[in-house]
């Protein structure tokens, strides 16, 4: 038996696992005791992870439509057709008429081949990932506010702090090795405030729970800084030395007083200035948030209400301080970093300004028009005006809001490629299906949602004739006319450092169990744990004054509920991987419709019983958990199940900023079917 | 009764893994691993996070592949492979006891005893017990003192060799090129290192029977299944836990897989008809600590914990797993 030392699949924690193989098979995973964040420990995801890698339904071979059956090629078939398609299209109705999705599931080198695939290949900026849909707007709001859109501290930093607020985020089942160290540091004393419309275990173990109504988030946040500066807890110091456009914030939450933020969220407005004294008062302040505060269509000013929090604090910089944004996927920080968005190459280097750079280092011409964002090309699609997608690693039919336009969307595209590994409902539109490898059967690194950059190692052969995503885009790439003969996700590695500031030092020689935290801009830099302890890249913080405004869709007489979607601990997003996981899918094997025992009175539901949930885009059946976990008036949705796919139900309400749809507020009716 | 000089291990090693796959502790990436054993320098001063269990009851194992023809099926097993442990240690022999004893009972578990008798172990006592460790405290260890075919004690410039079975006994008749005469002063050598070793586990840490005991009758069980994790991490390193699922993978022609379970999911206590009778987390924690220390003694006659202390530094919920006190 041996054992290889690998990066978890699963969320943006990045624990260290070792994949055991046995005879040319994954039979076992096991916790790294030397990974700095994980210590030896996982959640039940992470000790599961190694067991859909030999599952029987993973693709092994290459597929192309004919009629209405998926054959099996050559590679060389599968590719020639690929290639040969992207170029018509984009000769009869110009570059722009393509796009590229990448995952934030493939490693950093293979995000960074499909964003030069996209432009050097293509010629064109049209390339997002899933980002898009849950950390736009940490993307678009810290970078704004502090220069980086990144988690501000290792994720160990929070077992220092003295008090902490939880927003949006069901912590515990989704990063459970970030609510590890929220309650060592609660066991050590801190106090901790969570903000949720559900009654989460980690809001069942606060000592103050705030309940606001979904989509009112910048009402309570600016509440709680009015308390502050009404008693003046802010950081007076920091403020001046450090920050710049506070009194624009201080003028604008001047009017929002508890008193006020309780008739728009009703949290009940005593609530509101106890968490402001416990935050304001705390020598470390630490805030913990998720989807919760981002998938919003104010999602964007949500964050930059918590940045104002914050830096009026002080509570950044510091061990023990700072924001903590949770990225779902484990490498959704990674995508970002290689530049999977239509604005900017990797670091963060915008396409506007960095164009030439690029063109220097790919010796080509690239595209200067700015590139859509996913929800973008997809409305594109269904109007005829983008004809060819490449999808790599992503089941937008599932993840994406309001499914039934998405599939009118995918059904439009003249040319679909999907490449995945396993067949998903997206897939099943597509022209090519190509077959990849999982994360252990490939090398390559995975970015943490603490900017740790990890590697995975090859444990064992990919199933049938899957290949690694990197071969083939390398292959794609030699189609398109660029030049990448690439030996190993080593040498890509070697072309990003290079091309990419934070990530300057970071070589496979230097990647161990530990990995290395970006800005990492040399190969003698140790690494950065703390973010802008002594100064912002940006020179000073900036505040922004935000305000309340209500979210798209309110519960109205014929849709008198509010719907919320979201995840549970032993699912991971639309369940490709979850989903063929025996534990897992024994532990919640169907979905259901959380819903208050007050309203499931009124409506006469009972715990158990099959009901259909509506929305102004459709209806899925489902059965029903009557809980008090859920607030009365709100109803929530798992999105894992294509049994019944919630997002069927998710509307494409967009932040204007970040372009995030607002998955977390719909106005939604149910009842007994 | 034999020294065998420390320079000798290695090449005794290597002759051995001409003959069986030797699986020793190594360091992948710098941590202490059991894995296939060739030539890589060994890492014998930590036990490994992960118990030895799993090359007898793998995490995931085929018990048998199912080939359907015309209708019929046939089945084919895989055969056997000839192992030698090196390194396991007293608490994790002593599981192995208790786990011979559960699956030795009727009807024995085939798959099991296939792999428990072709393999060798050779023990390594403990000289320097962990941080968590009080096999002491339990009343065995840091010694071996069953179901092992030879233990080795380091000592001064090697390894007191005992023989435990005709296996052990083999290996030292067969290759005595390796090993040198034993005098008293060797056994005096390995008590007084032993005795050391006992001193350090109870002068770190205040654990004793009655006290787990006593702690797990006065667990508030509710309180504590509100902060636990639900990761399995305590069943997942156990060396004593041993509980399983079947699934078939594959349709028409598939593997009856054998998958490592824990009580600790409420899917494991569920019923067909949605009814669980062990509904809280809370209820599944105790039930966990019952099983240890009331339900496999009354079954076994031997403890169901064997002191190795790994739960305790896995817990995602930062619980302290012998006092069972609810933080705040």
């Amino acid at each position: 038996m041996e054992k290889v030392h690998t990066t978890c699949i699963y969320c943006g924690c990045g624990c260290g696992l070792l994949l055991h193989v046995e005879d040319g098979r994954v039979v076992g995973a096991s916790p790294s005791p030397l990974h700095p964040m994980s210590l030896g420990r996982l959640c039940i995801k992470g000790w599961l992870a190694g067991e859909f890698v030999d599952h029987p339904d993973r693709l092994r071979y290459p597929l192309i439509r004919r009629g209405d059956r998926l054959s099996r090629v050559t590679w060389e078939e599968a590719l020639s057709l690929t290639a040969a398609s992207l170029r018509a299209i984009a000769q009869e109705l110009g570059p722009n008429s393509l796009g590229v999705l990448t995952s934030a599931k493939g490693t950093n080198e293979e995000n960074y081949l499909l964003m030069k695939l996209a432009r050097a290949g293509l010629k064109t900026n049209n390339v997002d990932h899933v980002a898009r849909l849950c950390h736009a707007p940490t993307v678009a709001g810290l970078s704004y506010a502090f220069g980086s859109g990144a988690m501000t501290n290792p994720i160990a930093s929070l077992a220092q702090a003295t008090a902490i607020l939880v927003v949006g985020s069901n912590t515990t089942e989704q990063h459970p090795l970030v609510a590890s160290y929220i309650l060592e540091a609660r066991g050590k004393g801190a106090r901790l405030v969570v903000a949720d419309p559900r009654k989460t275990q980690l809001a069942g173990l606060a000592d103050l729970r705030l309940a606001p109504r979904p989509g009112t988030d910048i009402a309570w946040i600016n509440a709680l800084l009015n308390v502050i500066i009404q008693e003046n807890l802010i950081d007076q110091e920091f403020i001046d030395a450090r920050t710049e456009g506070f009194d624009a914030v201080r003028q604008t939450v001047l009017g929002s007083t508890p008193e006020a933020a309780e008739r728009i969220s009703g949290i009940p407005a005593h609530d509101l200035a106890e968490a402001a004294r416990i935050f304001g008062s705390a020598e470390r302040a630490a805030v913990v948030y998720a989807a919760g505060i981002t998938q919003h269509t104010t999602g964007t000013d949500n964050v930059q209400a918590l940045a104002n929090l914050v830096l009026a604090t002080g509570n950044i910089g510091r061990e023990g301080t700072g924001l903590y944004p949770l990225r779902e996927h484990q490498n959704v920080q990674g995508a970002c970093d290689m530049g999977a968005l239509p604005d900017l190459y990797c670091g963060y280097q915008k396409v506007a300004q960095a164009r030439q750079k690029f063109e220097q280092a790919w010796q080509t011409k690239l595209p200067d028009e700015p590139g859509l964002t996913a929800l973008e090309m997809l409305a594109l699609a269904e109007d005829g005006r983008l004809k060819g997608l490449f999808i790599v690693g992503e089941n937008p039919m599932m993840s994406y809001p309001d499914s039934s336009q998405i599939k009118k969307a995918l059904e439009a595209l003249e040319f679909l490629v999907v490449c995945d590994i396993f067949p998903t409902e997206t897939s099943e539109l597509a022209d090519v299906v190509l077959p990849a490898a999982s994360f252990a059967e490939k090398e390559g690194t995975f970015t943490s949602t603490e900017r740790r950059i990890q590697r995975i190692r090859r444990a064992v052969k990919a199933p049938g004739e899957a290949r690694a995503e990197w071969e083939i885009i390398s292959d794609l790439l030699h189609r398109m006319g660029v030049p990448a003969d690439y030996a190993s996700a080593a040498e890509i590695m070697e072309e990003i450092a290079s091309l990419t500031p934070q990530y300057g030092g970071v070589h496979y020689d230097r990647l161990g169990a530990c990995g290395l935290q970006w800005p990492c801009p040399s190969r003698d830099h140790p690494g950065t744990g703390i973010l802008h302890a002594e100064k912002f890249s940006i020179g000073r913080a900036r505040f922004r004054a935000v305000e309340h405004r209500e979210p798209v869709e309110a519960a109205d007489d014929e849709y008198p509920l509010i719907l919320t979607t979201g995840r549970s601990l032993y699912h991971s997003h639309t369940g490709t991987m979850t989903r063929r996981t025996s534990l897992l899918d024994r532990e919640v094997p169907l979905p259901a419709v959380e819903i208050n025992p007050e309203d499931a009175r009124l409506l006469g539901i009972r715990n158990g019983q099959p009901v259909m949930v509506e929305t102004r885009r459709g209806s899925i059946s489902l059965e029903a958990r009557v809980t008090e976990d859920t607030p009365k008036g709100s109803i929530f949705v798992p999105f894992h199940f294509s049994e019944a796919p919630a997002n069927v139900l998710t509307s494409q309400a967009l932040d204007p900023v970040s372009k995030i749809p607002e998955f977390k507020v719909s106005a939604a009716r149910i009842r007994r079917s | 009764m034999a020294f065998l000089p420390q320079e000798r291990l290695v090449p005794l090693l290597t002759l051995l893994s001409d003959r069986m796959e030797v699986v020793a502790p190594i360091l992948v990436e710098g941590v202490p691993v059991f894995a296939s054993w060739s030539g890589q320098p060994l890492a014998l001063k930590d036990n490994p996070l992960m118990p030895p269990q799993e090359f007898f009851l793998p995490q995931r194992e085929v018990l048998f592949r199912y080939i359907q023809d015309c209708g019929s099926y046939s089945f084919e097993e895989a055969a056997g492979k000839a192992r030698l442990i090196f390194g396991i240690r007293p608490c994790d022999l002593r599981a192995l006891a208790v786990l011979d004893r559960i699956f030795g009972s009727d009807p024995m578990d085939q798959s099991y005893f296939d792999k428990r008798r072709s393999t060798v172990l050779v023990a390594l006592n403990c000289n320097e017990p962990g941080e968590n460790c009080f096999c002491d405290h339990l009343g065995f260890g840091p010694t071996c003192s069953e179901a092992v075919d030879l233990q080795l004690t380091e000592i001064d410039k090697g390894y007191l060799v005992e023989s435990g079975s005709p296996a052990g006994i083999l290996i030292l008749k067969e290759h005595p090129e390796f090993f040198l005469e034993t005098s008293q002063s060797h056994l005096l050598e390995k008590c007084e290192m032993l005795g050391q070793a006992r001193e350090a586990m109870n002068s770190c840490i205040a654990r004793s029977l009655p006290g787990i005991k006593e702690a797990i009758k006065k667990a508030d069980w509710n309180a504590l299944g509100r902060t636990c994790l639900n990761c399995g991490s305590c069943t997942f390193v156990c060396p004593v836990c041993h509980c399983f699922t079947i699934q078939d993978l594959g349709v028409p022609d598939g593997e009856r897989m054998r998958c490592r379970d824990t009580c600790l999911l409420s899917g494991f206590s569920r019923m067909a008809g949605g009814a669980n009778p062990r509904i809280s987390q809370g209820d599944r924690m105790q039930n966990w600590y019952l099983d240890k220390f009331e339900y496999i003694p009354q079954r076994t006659g031997l403890l169901g914990c064997v002191g190795c202390g790994r739960c305790s530094r896995v817990c995602l919920a930062e619980m302290d797993r012998w006092s069972l006190e609810v933080k705040r």
